[in-house]
């Protein structure tokens, strides 16, 4: 079954090119066949190949799939390297990218983009296997950008609303910032290491290379410039939340259960760089905790139910990168493979919502939903307890890990762990804000709009009654994920081979119990301040004035605006790149290359002159070289 | 002579009877199509034949010559263009207002003198070889010649190309004299015996360089190495487009097998003189061919520039064959060249193809503006002439990229950072003129089509196409499978 590993990644790609190369003219029904089947075979491919494969207690398994050439010493390969990891990540894309696919033929029925749809998500997921598959660096480079091509495409989706064109450039450029520092980062490595294969690369990094030495401290930061780029941490977050412009299974997918998380899996990949960079790998933790903390305050005042969602995906996957920073590789990809199946959930059930209130995304319009659209309602409830990390959900397991693994870090462990803790308390306030706003109390959807803050709404916006739009199509998945986030943490992640590590995190009783009552405590405040109970009147006073103050209004807007970053790089580099750009108007450097053109042409108008279409001249001037050959040879 | 050896012949002797036959029918009764028939069903024989010859180990048929893997590979090479331009001619040939029958002769006769090349170890069989190659050349280009219309352009070609090739082969002669009254011998293998002892006492290394010189110059001729060149557009736009794909496949393909064949056995590019000659013809001809194409509207003109070029790139590897010697692979700048001839072949003819297909002896489309719009009109033919020119600029995932890298690879392994200069910047120069072409088959019609390019529905021409397309993509994508039959081949020398 091992050999068949290329497979993985063909299918989709397959589909792609038959959605591609029809160009829309298939029926739906066939659309829709091809570009689900295509990654249901996948996902069923990958279980059996991670059966086998951990049934055989392999601790990797390296498959070559194509040599290009050989021409001396130069033979250019593809291989796919499967271990522990690989199959957490292959199972987590292929299996949710499935279900998520199945939604989409529901959520997307009436599109008139449907085979185009279905086309850039197969060539997302092929793109992503190929990443978590790949065995070197520059095939992984390969997935990566292209996952993020499709994200493009796809936050693009609706083109015609020029701001979805915006948002979804933002998206490019803004990880195009941490894919160049990556690209750096490859170049380092090959250099000095004169390989790009990551196995080898772990190998090789120790014997050459001292704790803490120069080269392995910038190649392991350049790397997680890439990281923060595509993970969306600080200082390159801004981009996620306008990525919800593209259609809500996407940013399931994309944005939140698979390609945010690739930073993620590029660092556990390569932890041994990052063990071997002491400070780098502690600046990761500090970078999880203030994108975690700055995320969670934001989502607290945000009124899109997307955007809620973003800065939470924002804030979980600061979690990750928290634990990370303190060397909990297992717990990091424990919570990634966790969060995918609580946060695709959240995001499957706002696609339904969104749908069934003809595309409302302001959690003030709805109101008392609980009613009228029961299995969104319920997949926010558990979906939100895993968030939250309510005790038994897979969520609070993930969490507890990293928190009592960022507890034992040597030097901060106290600092990281209660910062992880507040973060904590603030996902459970926004969380079940979110949920109490939109389901209870009362409806509030024939409101006449307050403001048009959700400007990504798609364009055919008109009201009618509510009904929620749920086949078995969109309803399977949402069960299956809701299931999932409840179950979730008694999946052992099988990655202990792959760190070296069995990690195993102990504390007292007051720790544990503290770390459980945190989220619980701030349920309770989210509850008493939105659901409109009469018990929290006071709260709620208080809450209304701290808004209308002058100091606390303008934190709000503060918060709101995602800490004024948009502002703040609108003001250092965008504008000072446009007026460079203005400055330099006449491209100081095409003048070196529109010389070279002109010196073609004044050489092509030179040289033809010699073809005169004379035989004479043509038999002279073979006498003439001849002499110039005889004279070359006899005397140079 | 044995058995054994007329066996080793057999290519020889099919595609000489399939002549005779030709000519035969064409006695008793005129019928374009059974000639037609007759000398693809011979040369597909003669194709087959190699089958049997392949069981053989390599060993020289008198001394004239050698059936080794390395003739029976570009025998195979030469068979395979030669039936193409076959199929390709006879759509083409239909509405010529003449008789068309002959046009197969001496396309079965030009094969036989660029087979007899290819196996040649011997400067008689060489020269025999060239110049039944030539002789039958300048009928195939001055063939369409009672055309009214088109009547001077053929013969202007055809007597150009007489005249200075005749010159030419008067060098190949003078070297070829100059040789044997100092070694007394004219076979390959002999002559570098003799001269090592002609310089020891005799008449010293210029005598030999200036002999060897002469030989090369007429070889380069052929191969249109700048300053050598002057003829080929002109030529090349006259005749017929098959006969310039005859001109342009086999005619180099039977040249460069010879070169590299005397080159390497005879040891001349021992001498450093040689070499210098030899990477200033590259030079040349690489800036030289694809300056000339820069702004070329007339297409079989660009492709003649574009062929010049080419050549310059093939020398590279040529020279490296000496250069690699004693490296870590020896072999490479023979392999870089039969590679590179045989990546040459492919895209040219694909290019040459495309155009058959849209012209016919009446009316040529050999003008850029003729293809435009060609992607919105036929979009099967435009993709299959975008892929061959992208070949031949060398984009990767063609066999032009691999060809050309490989060329690069033995320039490397030569230390030859000139040369390898050269062919950078000829590379980009060239990527202009060959997109340019595909940018005009993009572009649309701004007018009603005055020029519509009516390409023939004929299957066989497509077939060709789709299999030449296959042939370019193929080892571009998996060259493995080439480049060790290739390596096998190139052990014969």
């Amino acid at each position: 079954m091992l050999e068949w590993i290329g497979l993985l990644p063909a299918f989709p790609l397959a589909g792609f090119l038959a959605l591609v190369l029809t160009r829309g003219n298939l029926p739906r029904r066939i659309a829709g066949v091809i570009g689900v089947g295509s990654i249901g075979l996948s996902f069923l491919l990958a279980i059996l190949i991670s059966i086998e494969f951990l049934g055989s207690g392999l601790e990797s398994h390296t498959q070559l799939l194509w040599t290009w050439m050989s021409v001396g010493s130069f033979t250019p390969g593809f291989s796919f390297y499967l271990d522990g990891l690989t199959v957490v990540m292959l199972l987590i894309i292929s299996g949710i990218g499935f279900l998520i696919h199945l939604y989409s033929t529901g959520f997307m029925a009436d599109d008139p983009g449907f085979a185009r749809f279905f086309s850039y998500m197969n060539l997302f997921v092929a793109s992503m296997l190929v990443l978590v598959l790949a065995d070197n660096l520059v095939l992984l480079y390969l997935g990566w950008e292209g996952v993020g091509l499709c994200s493009y495409l796809l936050i693009g989706f609706w083109y015609d609303n020029p701001a979805n064109g915006y948002a979804a450039r933002k998206a490019f450029v803004v990880t195009r910032v941490g894919d160049t520092s990556m690209a750096i980062g490859l170049f380092l490595l090959f250099q000095q290491l004169g390989t790009l294969n990551i196995q080898e690369i772990m190998t090789l990094a120790p014997q050459q290379w001292s704790e803490g030495s120069g080269v392995v401290v910038a190649a392991s930061a350049l790397l997680l410039g890439g990281a923060v780029g595509k993970s969306a941490q600080l200082p390159l977050q801004t981009w996620l939340p306008d990525a919800m412009a593209g259609p809500t299974p996407i940013s399931a997918l994309i944005h939140a259960a698979t390609m945010v998380t690739a930073g993620v899996y590029l660092i556990a990949r390569t932890h041994v760089l990052f063990e071997l960079a002491p400070s780098v790998q502690l600046l990761v933790a500090f970078v999880g905790l203030a994108t975690l903390l700055m995320a969670g305050f934001t989502a607290l005042t945000q009124r899109d139910i997307k955007r809620i969602l973003a800065y939470s995906t924002v804030s979980q996957i600061g979690y990750m990168f928290l634990a990370l920073g303190v060397g909990a590789w297992s717990a990091a990809i424990f919570h990634l493979m966790t969060h995918a199946f609580f946060k695709a959930l959240l995001f499957l059930a706002s696609g339904t919502v969104i749908l069934s209130l003809h595309h409302e995304h302001d959690i003030f319009r709805m109101g008392g939903m609980r009613k009228k659209l029961p299995v969104a309602f319920w997949s926010f409830v558990i979906g939100s307890a895993a968030l939250t990390a309510l005790p038994f959900t897979s969520g609070f397991y993930s969490k507890d890990a990293i928190l009592l693994a960022a507890l034992e870090q040597p030097q901060y462990g106290t600092l990281l762990w209660l910062g992880g803790v507040l973060g904590a308390f603030l996902t459970a306030i926004y969380s079940f804000r979110l949920v109490f706003v939109a389901f209870f109390g009362e409806d509030h959807t024939q409101d006449a709009p307050a403001h048009h803050s959700h400007d990504h709404a798609h364009d055919d916006h008109h009201h009618g009654p509510v009904r929620e739009i749920t086949g078995f199509v969109m309803a399977a998945p949402l069960v299956i994920l809701a299931v999932l986030s409840l179950v979730g943490g008694f999946i052992h992640v099988p990655v202990d081979s792959v760190f070296g590590v069995h990690e195993e995190h102990h504390a007292s009783t007051l720790v544990h119990g503290f770390m459980i009552a945190v989220p619980i405590v701030g349920v309770l405040i989210s509850y008493l301040l939105y659901s409109g109970a009469p018990q929290g009147r006071g709260l709620q006073q208080w809450l209304k004035s701290v808004r209308e103050s002058a100091g606390g209004g303008a934190l709000m807007r503060f918060f709101f605006s995602g800490w004024g970053m948009d502002k703040l790089y609108d003001f250092l580099f965008v504008r000072p790149f446009i007026a460079l750009a203005q400055l330099n108007r006449r491209d100081l450097v095409d003048q070196f290359y529109g010389l070279l053109v002109e010196l073609a042409r004044i050489g092509n108008r030179a040289i033809v002159l010699t073809q005169t279409g004379y035989l004479r001249w043509y038999a002279i001037s073979l006498i003439g070289g001849l002499v110039l050959v005889i004279g070359i040879g006899v005397w140079a | 002579m044995t058995g054994e050896q007329l066996l080793l012949l057999l290519p020889l002797i099919i595609v000489t009877a399939t002549a005779v036959i030709t000519m035969l029918g064409v006695a008793i009764k005129r019928n374009h199509a059974v000639s037609c028939l007759l000398t693809a069903t011979g040369l597909f024989l003669a194709l087959l034949s190699l089958i049997i010859v392949a069981q053989y180990p390599a060993q020289e048929v008198t001394p004239l010559l050698l059936v080794d893997s390395f003739n029976e590979f570009f025998t195979a090479l030469i068979l395979l263009a030669a039936l193409a331009i076959t199929l390709f001619s006879y759509p083409y040939l239909c509405n010529l207002e003449d008789h068309q029958d002959e046009f197969y002769l001496l396309i079965a006769i030009a094969t036989l003198g660029a087979l007899v090349m290819v196996g040649s170890t011997h400067f008689i069989t060489a020269f025999l070889g060239m110049e039944t190659l030539s002789v039958c050349l300048y009928g195939m280009v001055a063939y369409p010649l009672h055309r009214e219309s088109t009547a001077q352009y053929p013969m202007e070609a055809s007597i150009k190309y007489l005249v200075l090739s005749a010159v030419s082969s008067g060098f190949v002669l003078f070297g070829v004299a100059l040789l044997y009254a100092q070694t007394g011998t004219l076979h390959f293998s002999d002559i570098s015996v003799g001269i090592t002892q002609g310089i020891a006492n005799g008449p010293g290394a210029e005598y030999f360089i200036v002999a060897s010189l002469l030989v090369i110059t007429g070889f380069a001729f052929k191969l249109s190495l700048v300053p050598f060149h002057l003829w080929t557009p002109d030529v090349y736009e006259g005749a017929p487009l098959p006969a310039t794909a005859f001109l342009a496949t086999i005619g180099k393909i039977a040249m460069a097998a010879l070169l590299m064949r005397f080159m390497s056995i005879s040891g001349v590019l021992d001498s450093a003189a040689i070499t210098h000659v030899l990477a200033v013809m590259a030079v040349l001809s690489i800036i030289g061919g694809n300056l000339l194409a820069l702004l070329q509207s007339n297409l079989k003109r660009l492709l003649s520039y574009s062929s010049i070029a080419h050549m310059g790139y093939l020398v590279i590897a040529l020279i490296t064959i000496d250069s690699a010697m004693g490296g870590a692979n020896e072999s490479l700048g023979s392999e870089a060249v039969s590679f590179y001839l045989t990546a040459y072949v492919i895209m040219s003819l694909g290019a040459f193809g495309v155009m058959m297909v849209v012209s016919d002896s009446g009316h040529e489309r050999d003008h850029i503006g003729h293809y435009q719009g060609l992607f919105w009109r036929d979009p099967w033919l435009a993709l299959v002439f975008t892929a061959m020119l992208l070949s031949l600029a060398g984009i990767p995932l063609t066999i032009g990229f691999i060809g050309k890298f490989y060329v690069f690879a033995a320039g490397v392994q030569g230390a030859e950072w000139g040369l390898l200069a050269a062919m950078v910047i000829g590379s980009g120069i060239g990527l202009f003129y060959y997109l340019r072409i595909v940018y005009r088959m993009i572009t649309p019609l701004d007018h009603d089509d005055p020029l519509p390019v009516a390409g023939i529905r004929d299957v066989i021409p497509h077939g060709i196409l789709l299999l030449l397309l296959a042939a370019l993509i193929i080892p571009g994508v998996v060259p493995g499978a080439l480049m060790t039959l290739l390596q096998s081949v190139v052990q014969a020398l």
